[in-house]
């Protein structure tokens, strides 16, 4: 084991890195998602207003 | 707090991050070292399973670029993207584990050999396929012109695989058609068990970024609509 520490952290660096691609693409999804509903919300708001 | 819609994202995630360990623990504990190559050789449970799953994603760009040139439905949009850019990582690595692996084994980190020189242009595709939706005039432009250059990139895959065939490149070949198994048992399961998590790895990311589109559309979609009725 010892022989390939080198190899080891290398493939560890590189999955920890495909994990944090994930966790960034997540974070960036409920961003983006938050946003949306807001806007929806107001939209939901203004269309009630034009009603009334 | 993940939203009710990611729940079985987190939890596909969950899964192949505690695969991960396991997977290192047969690659680095339980498969043999090889006779030859040695520590090096260890590189292959990670070279080959990318370079698969590069291929994999291409195909999977491939049935998002004919699905969108036949439809101009906006989810096979969505799964060229998200295919493009997570085949674009793996082509990347795939670059980055041959050369580590090259360097040993053949005393130069690169080569102009054809099985390499067809995988840089696949990685070029890829990035010009990123590219082009990132320049494009329009979206349904940039979408029509990374369609059109998924065609193309899927056309380069069989290339890859077949060069060192066609052209008796230096490239080694392990597994394919007429070719005996070489691997003992050890090996096998370190080289498959790496394989699925790769693959579990890939939906993952490839379902979080078709995600990530679908919704940019939809906030798109409305502050377009919201702009258009002041």
């Amino acid at each position: 084991m010892k022989s390939y520490s080198f190899l080891f952290w290398g493939y560890l660096v590189v999955w920890l890195g495909l994990a944090t691609y994930f966790v960034v693409l997540m974070r960036r999804v409920s961003r983006v998602a938050r946003r949306l509903d807001a806007l929806e919300s107001r939209s939901k708001a203004g269309d009630g207003r034009s009603a009334t | 707090m993940p939203r009710r819609h990611d729940t079985p994202l987190w939890l596909l995630f969950a899964v192949t991050a505690a695969a991960m360990p396991v997977a290192l623990y047969l690659i680095f504990v339980r498969a043999p070292e090889e006779l030859v190559m040695g520590a090096v050789q260890k590189i292959f449970y990670f070279h080959v399973p990318i370079a698969a799953i590069t291929f994999l994603s291409v195909f999977v760009l491939l049935a998002g670029a004919v699905g969108y040139l036949w439809t101009r439905r906006a989810v096979w949009d969505h799964l060229s993207v998200a295919s493009a850019e997570v085949g674009l990582v793996f082509c990347t690595l795939v670059l980055i584990t041959g050369p580590i692996w090259a360097k040993p084994a053949w005393g130069v980190w690169w080569t102009w050999e054809a099985k390499l020189t067809t995988t840089l242009i696949l990685w070029l595709l890829l990035a010009g396929i990123l590219l082009s939706r990132a320049y494009a005039a329009s979206p349904e432009q940039g979408a029509r012109v990374a369609s059109v250059l998924g065609v193309v990139a899927a056309l380069d895959v069989p290339i890859v695989y077949k060069a060192v065939d066609w052209w008796r490149g230096q490239h080694p070949i392990v597994f394919g058609p007429g070719k005996a198994n070489p691997l003992a048992p050890g090996m096998l399961s370190a080289l498959l068990f790496s394989m699925l998590v790769f693959f579990l790895l890939y939906t993952s990311l490839v379902a979080a970024r078709m995600r990530l589109a679908a919704v940019e559309d939809r906030l798109a979609a409305l502050e377009d609509s919201a702009w258009r009725s002041q």
